[in-house]
């Protein structure tokens, strides 16, 4: 597959996309893209291609699930509530956690969605529900949000992966491990759960860099050779899957933060999170679609009120510079900020002073690309027992996000010949938090 | 006689919708207690049918309480200490005291002093009787090793009112000359502060009581254990016992029984045993011989121990927890 005539620009990216779409599902026995096959890019395939472009995605996974009373819809002086007061944010009538002052003055660059209910207060099929929009049927294995991004937003050609997720603590990591299902090996996760780098990156000393580009090239003569007379999206897959080594190589460096300033590693701080953001917002810069950060042991059955004390202001001062960071580059609008978990807490306080695992009212924020900044949407009782306004799951969520990137998310894959949307038939995305 | 841990015996409970953080009997009998719905109440337990009778509020969980002759003085959440009048009704003075949350306060055997202590890290000594303060202590650091927040949990004054003692998250003692507010000796407890470098980067443990014995030469204190791979109270029960004077640990109490946090101690008036509470899902009140350096007796309680009043013979025990008060008795 020669790229030689490939100029680089954003329209020859776009045909090529549309016309190479079944190769990027590589061996998976699917053809996944929208038309299947032979087919010719619409002018609202276009236009939807078009708002995509740039478009991507950090997502802020609390592992264990946060407590959203001590977040995003507190409840002052409720029963229910806590020791924690409200504070008023720069949106008016919005009001916050006092554990995030940072992102109280930022409100208008995030939503929150205080509405879910997403039926689900296991760890692990809460997780795999809140990372894939629904559940897997059991013959179809549903790609994870990061597998879809990657997929919509990536470039063909791209020297970059498409899908990184960091998980270095414990709690949870076998529950929503990044999984690209039906899409196939190609959108899988680049995983980093014990270094802030990829292992085995790095060419072996023994080998020149000369070396390894004419190995290379050996090795892409003697598969043109091959190919020939042949078609196989196998044989693409491989060979797409070698084109890109070298760049995602190349990548090494965007995993190393004292490539950036000391300023600018001193606004993030010294946490592991904070760390692991930072490497984020560089990877998104370099054209990576998505990248999940995971920072767990949110699940506070026990001293709820300590943990959220200890991890709320690590995630309120790490998310408010990350937003700075972006908008100072430039990347705010094109890059979505998403904090979400597999469920959210329980409003009563168990004898631990503890929150246990609730799925029936929780919250959630989306901030930047797509966004209406300051919105609110739905709203729980007096003591965060129940939504009374604008319920939701999952499926509306995914709706959102899809949208907010410019992706339709009424979009078939398809599975031999069977269309497989996006999101679940008649999902609608929450339009009053969509820019 | 003599209190024995062996005649302990439950005698009478009261059950209420409300967490009590704190209480305090004074010799007349008088029961206060601070709660979750952020009020101060007198309550009369040994009432056929006790009814909480409130004193004032503050603006957040009123986490700790203490006695200043006639007056009952409370610390909370707000980081407001507030002086009541209990027959009136009516505070006497609030004094906005720290800038974080107040984890604890004591009066001073001789009545003279009140010390508080909080989230912003510093331990305030106070005029008992005009709220003027008298001393800032200022040592324990703001922000763990790993650059959190850290909580300073605990306090407590030595019988002869020379030094107070306060203990923080990440397993420091401190204990302080009350004349001159310098640093009298400086201890250390690391076990307590449960922070795992790998699996979690997270801690929800550090020193939560502490306790000198009545010759003031021991100086205990409380907390919790290694906790697993797991987000519960689920570290062993711990207490170390130290010559706080000669910088050596004396003997310490792993847990054997129980999981959860010691949240209070108290010594007995003999020196024999030590007496620990506190809990997880549930409680324990734990008397640990000093002598043998075993458990003497260990025994279950049906809530979270959050705070205990003892009275100077340490043989009547008022437990305040999770939903209940729980008058025990220990006569021999």
């Amino acid at each position: 597959m020669s790229r030689s005539s490939f100029c680089g620009s954003a329209a020859h990216a776009l045909d090529r996309r549309g016309f190479l779409g079944l190769a990027g599902a590589g061996a998976a026995a699917i053809a996944a893209d929208m038309t299947g096959v032979g087919r010719s890019l619409s002018s609202s395939t276009l236009a939807s291609e078009l708002k995509q472009q740039g478009k991507r995605c950090i997502m802020l996974w609390l592992a264990g699930g946060a407590s959203q009373l001590e977040t995003w819809d507190p409840k002052p002086g409720a029963v229910t509530g806590g020791p924690f007061r409200a504070i008023p944010t720069c949106v008016p009538g919005a009001h916050i956690s006092e554990l995030m002052p940072k992102m109280a003055s930022r409100m208008n660059t995030t939503c929150i969605i205080r509405s879910l209910n997403t039926k689900n207060g296991d760890h692990g099929s809460g997780a795999q529900i809140m990372m894939k929009g629904r559940r897997d049927e059991a013959s179809v294995k549903y790609p994870d949000l990061g597998a879809v991004l990657g997929k919509e937003l990536g470039r063909a050609d791209s020297k970059v992966p498409d899908y990184v997720w960091f998980y270095s603590q414990t709690e949870g990591r076998g529950f929503a491990p990044g999984a690209s299902g039906f899409l196939g090996a190609r959108y899988a996760p680049m995983e980093l759960t014990t270094n802030m780098a990829p292992e085995n990156l790095r060419r072996l000393d023994g080998i020149t860099d000369l070396d390894h580009k004419e190995r290379s090239d050996l090795r892409d003569l003697l598969s043109k050779q091959f190919e020939r007379g042949r078609t196989s999206s196998t044989l693409g897959s491989h060979n797409e899957a070698y084109q890109r080594v070298r760049g995602l190589m190349a990548s090494e460096k965007l995993f190393d933060i004292t490539q950036e300033a000391q300023k600018t590693r001193d606004s993030y701080g010294p946490t592991q999170f904070a760390e692991q953001v930072l490497v984020a917002r560089r990877l998104v810069e370099a054209g990576v679609p998505f990248v999940r950060v995971a920072r767990a042991w949110w699940d506070s059955h026990g001293q709820n009120f300590e943990t959220h004390q200890e991890m709320v202001p690590e995630l309120d001062h790490v998310m408010a510079t990350l937003i700075d960071d972006l908008k100072d580059r430039g990347l705010l609008e094109s890059t979505l900020i998403i904090t979400l978990a597999e469920f959210g807490r329980t409003p009563s306080i168990n004898p631990s002073l503890g929150r246990d695992h609730f799925a029936s009212a929780w919250s959630c924020s989306l901030s930047g690309c797509g966004i209406k900044g300051g919105a609110i949407y739905g709203k729980t009782d007096a003591t965060g027992n129940r939504v009374v306004e604008g319920e939701v799951g999952a499926a509306q969520v995914f709706a959102t996000i899809y949208r907010a990137l410019g992706i339709n998310h009424q979009k078939n894959y398809y599975l031999g010949s069977r269309p497989v949307p996006l999101t679940d038939p008649n999902t609608k995305p929450i339009k009053e938090v969509l820019a | 006689m003599p209190a024995n841990p062996e005649k302990l015996k439950s005698i009478k409970e009261f059950s209420h919708k409300n967490i009590f953080f704190a209480v305090a009997r004074n010799s007349a009998g008088r029961t206060f207690v601070g709660t979750s719905d952020f009020k101060v109440y007198e309550v009369d337990i040994s009432a056929a049918k006790p009814e909480l009778k409130e004193i004032g509020g503050h603006e957040s969980y009123v986490t700790s309480l203490a006695l200043a002759g006639n007056s009952v003085v409370s610390g909370g959440y707000d980081g407001q200490l507030i002086w009541w009048d209990a027959d009136a009704k009516k505070p006497i003075r609030k004094v906005a005291a720290h800038a974080r949350w107040i984890r604890d306060v004591r009066v001073s055997p001789d009545g003279k002093w009140v010390a508080s202590v909080a989230d912003d890290m510093v331990a305030r000594i106070w005029d008992a009787a005009t709220g003027k303060k008298i001393h800032e202590l200022r040592g324990h650091k703001e922000l763990t090793p790993h650059h959190f927040q850290s909580m300073l949990y605990a306090c407590t004054f030595s019988p002869d009112n020379k030094h107070l003692a306060t203990v923080d998250k990440v397993g420091q003692i401190f204990v302080w000359d009350i004349a001159t507010g310098a640093q009298a000796a400086k201890l250390e407890a690391p076990v307590m502060y449960t922070w795992d470098p790998t699996q979690r980067r997270h801690s929800i443990g550090g020193i939560r009581s502490v306790a000198f014995s009545t010759d003031g030469k021991l100086l205990a204190v409380g907390g919790m254990g290694k906790v697993g791979n797991i987000d519960h109270l689920e570290g062993k029960t711990r207490v170390e016992v130290f010559d706080w004077k000669a910088g050596k640990r004396e003997c310490e109490f792993p847990g054997d029984k129980f999981n959860g946090l010691v949240n209070q101690l108290a010594f007995d008036p003999s020196g024999n045993w030590l007496l620990a509470a506190g809990g997880a899902n549930d409680g324990f009140l734990m008397f640990l011989d000093l002598k043998t350096k075993k458990p003497l007796r260990q025994e279950k309680v049906a809530m979270h121990i959050h705070d205990i009043a003892v009275n100077s013979a340490v043989d009547s025990i008022l437990a305040a927890g999770h939903g209940r008060l729980i008058q025990y008795d220990l006569k021999g």
